[in-house]
């Protein structure tokens, strides 16, 4: 009996072993005759990436693989969705970002699975991305451009570089026009108010906060508020006393991704120690979207919506709509700011 | 070790030629297996068909005949790969066995004497002050193991002797203290990118070799294995008898002294030359020579070659689960041999006892 149960067993074993994969095999076989035909007679061009990494890129990329959900939102906003072949697991927005083919979680992908999708250009970033991904992907001949968005400027920046990459020039001007444009009606609002001392919040406990190098304590800055903990540390971890030594104007909060355990108000004020805090005695709590913890385009919202909550009176008297696209010469900009091909 | 030392009288079989060469050929034959499966699995489609075309072209230098993909992804993600885990399961069964003899404790492995968090030390010291520089993390992760070995050696004697106890002890504090050096700085350093930190502690292949010359850096590691691990190996008959009291090999013509330097150095090279390119993987070097002891006997001739051979079998394994299991993402190494490797050792530990 157990001969016949071991006998079965080495056959399937053999079968799952020898197995062709038929339909994938010819699949495969096929884009990539293909793809070598095409890439023969393709240009490139050489350009600098976010991290100084000189990258050789197709003229033309129409298969792209993001390896972050900011960069998968990102490409969606420019309108990229299409030469989209695959993003990770965490890309979650839009919802089609969902439904790509995933190769695994950003941290740790299946390179294998990333070559098997023939991209043209691998977006990655610093904000999440190992460099060892990036690495072992240069390594294997694949156009890996990485953006390291420390500020909010410089992300925008990067915005307008992905978009030139991917051929998508005036979509990415256009973008990079709107939010510059929207970043700099809130400096106007905001620039003679002082700013309001915060603490960012990341995670209750152990409680963790920002660093002033990261780009959400520079988010914080162009929504009028200013992160009190000065460390160069990126995530620092904080000790309640230290907390109620900095004696911050507002807490700011990240509303949770899933809305799962998400903090509110009464929480706070339900909590020892915590509810002791002046910030939480005022009721001077913001919550905002947590598309401030992403560099993606949809962090502008989230600063508006920060400088909202913080500074009320300044919002009380509406600006005029800004003229999009309008004030500035927004083609001749994004020529600035791109990655100057060589 | 008592239990060793009756156990070694009354399972020490006449070891012969034939059963020393049996006994590989078979465990030859088992990691072909896992070769095979290791190569056959993964996210990229590839029948055993391809891969063998993929493989005899490759052999003969007729790169154009095959896709390029499937080039890449044998010849540059799957075969290095599996190379490296053999390489990083052999060194670290050896090892095991070796600190195991040397210490007399059943419970030693590679890592008891401090070597990973001196590795792990000098790998994030590396990411701190030269994180762009080619192989810096590797040679830095060797001269952490290595200065932790010297280290703990020094301490390690007794009137000049190595003294297994004390040895032992030294070992243990210095890999605490070490481990919290490296948690100090990986709480306080600011603003650096140790993301990749938490992946090479869990130990991790899927990180490509440093250099492009991907041929002779593997010539490179498996030259140091060969001459760490054959030093091991010409002590193995000498091991035998320091096992059953150091005193009575001494009578017997054994420089015990030498003989214990020779395994200690090794043993470490072996550690520090796996954790330098594959970060700390854990349980490997602990379980496969108990394992080997269990199925083949506890002679050290047997045993340092079997510990090769089924730590080589250990990791391409626990690789190839580690990319499938949960594909397309891919779980560390580490997690998997102690995921798979404490229930097998439980299993063979129960079936021995009864």
């Amino acid at each position: 009996m157990i001969r016949v149960r071991r006998s079965v067993l080495l056959l399937w074993a053999a079968w799952a072993l020898v197995m062709p994969s038929g339909e994938v095999f010819a699949r495969v076989r096929f884009s990539q005759e293909a793809n070598t035909a095409s890439r023969e007679a393709r240009a490139t061009r050489t350009v600098t990436d976010g991290v100084g990494r000189r990258v050789k890129i197709p003229a033309t990329v129409d298969r792209i693989v993001s390896l972050a959900p900011n960069l998968t939102e990102t490409l969606y906003a420019l309108g990229l969705g299409d030469k989209l072949v695959g993003d990770t697991s965490y890309c979650d927005r839009p919802p089609a970002a969902k439904l790509k083919p995933h190769v695994g979680g950003p941290q740790n992908p299946s390179i294998e699975a990333i070559v098997a999708l023939h991209p043209d250009l691998v977006f990655a970033t610093t904000s999440i991305n190992r460099r060892e991904t990036v690495d072992a992907l240069d390594r294997l001949g694949l156009s890996v451009y990485t953006t390291d968005p420390r500020t909010v400027r410089r992300m925008i920046e990067s915005f307008g570089h992905m978009a030139d990459l991917a051929g998508a020039k005036s979509q990415g001007a256009a973008l990079t026009a709107d939010l510059n444009d929207r970043l700099d009606a809130l400096h106007t609002r905001l620039e003679n108010l002082p700013p309001v001392r915060v603490v960012f919040v990341v995670w209750l406990d152990p409680l963790q906060s920002v660093g002033r190098k990261t780009f959400i304590a520079d988010a914080l800055r162009w929504a009028g508020a200013e992160s009190v903990v000065r460390t160069d540390q990126n995530w620092p971890l904080l000790s309640f006393e230290e907390l109620v030594r900095l004696q911050p104007d507002y807490l700011v909060f990240a509303a949770s991704h899933t809305g799962e355990g998400a903090v509110t108000a009464s929480d706070l004020r339900s909590r020892a120690v915590w509810k002791d805090l002046p910030a939480v005695q005022q009721d001077h709590i913001a919550i905002i979207s947590d598309e401030i913890d992403r560099p993606a385009p949809a962090l502008v919202d989230a600063i508006e919506q920060l400088a909202r909550e913080v500074h009320p009176d300044a919002f009380k008297t509406s600006l005029a709509p800004h003229s999009e696209y309008l004030c500035r010469p927004a083609a001749l900009k994004s020529e600035e700011l791109c990655a100057n091909p060589s | 070790m008592p239990i060793q030392v009756e156990h070694q009288i009354q399972g020490m079989r006449a070891l012969t030629a034939r059963r020393v060469v049996g006994v590989c050929l078979m465990l030859l034959a088992v990691l072909f297996v896992a070769v095979v499966i290791s190569l056959r699995m993964g996210a990229f489609p590839l029948s055993v068909r391809d891969i063998v075309a993929t493989l005899v072209n490759g052999a003969l230098g007729r790169r154009e005949r095959i896709p390029s993909e499937f080039w890449l992804v044998v010849f540059g993600l799957r075969l290095p790969r599996i190379a490296l885990g053999i390489l990083v399961g052999a060194a670290l069964s050896i090892a095991g066995a070796g600190f195991q003899a040397l210490l007399r404790n059943p419970l030693a492995d590679p890592y008891v004497l401090g070597v990973s968090s001196g590795a792990a030390l000098g790998a994030i010291l590396s990411l701190i002050f030269a994180p762009h520089l080619a192989a810096a993390i590797q040679v830095a992760a060797f001269l952490g193991a290595a200065a932790t070995i010297a280290a703990v050696y020094f301490l390690g004697r007794r009137g000049g002797q190595l003294d297994s106890a004390t040895l032992l002890l030294a070992g243990i504090v210095a890999a605490s203290f070490l481990s919290a050096a490296i948690m100090f700085l990986m709480t306080t350093l600011p603003g650096r990118d140790l993301r990749g930190m938490a992946f090479w502690l869990m130990g991790d292949l899927s990180s490509p070799p440093p250099t492009d010359n991907v041929k002779g850096w593997f010539v490179f590691l498996f030259v140091v294995f060969a001459i760490a691990a054959g030093a091991i190996y010409l002590t193995a008959s000498d091991l035998n008898l320091i096992l059953t009291g150091e005193r009575e090999a001494e009578h017997l013509g054994v420089n015990v002294h030498r003989v214990k330097l020779v395994v200690y150095v090794s043993a470490s090279i072996l550690t520090g030359l796996a954790v330098s390119v594959s970060g700390a993987i854990g349980y490997v070097g602990l379980l496969i020579p108990h394992v080997m002891r269990m199925l083949f006997g506890n002679d050290y001739r047997l045993l340092v070659p079997t510990s090769a051979l089924g730590g080589a079998i250990a990791i391409v394994a626990a690789d190839t689960l580690a990319r499938t299991l949960v594909a397309p993402t891919e779980l560390p190494v580490g997690a998997m041999t102690a995921l798979a490797g404490a229930p097998v050792f439980i299993y063979l530990l129960r079936r021995r006892v009864r």
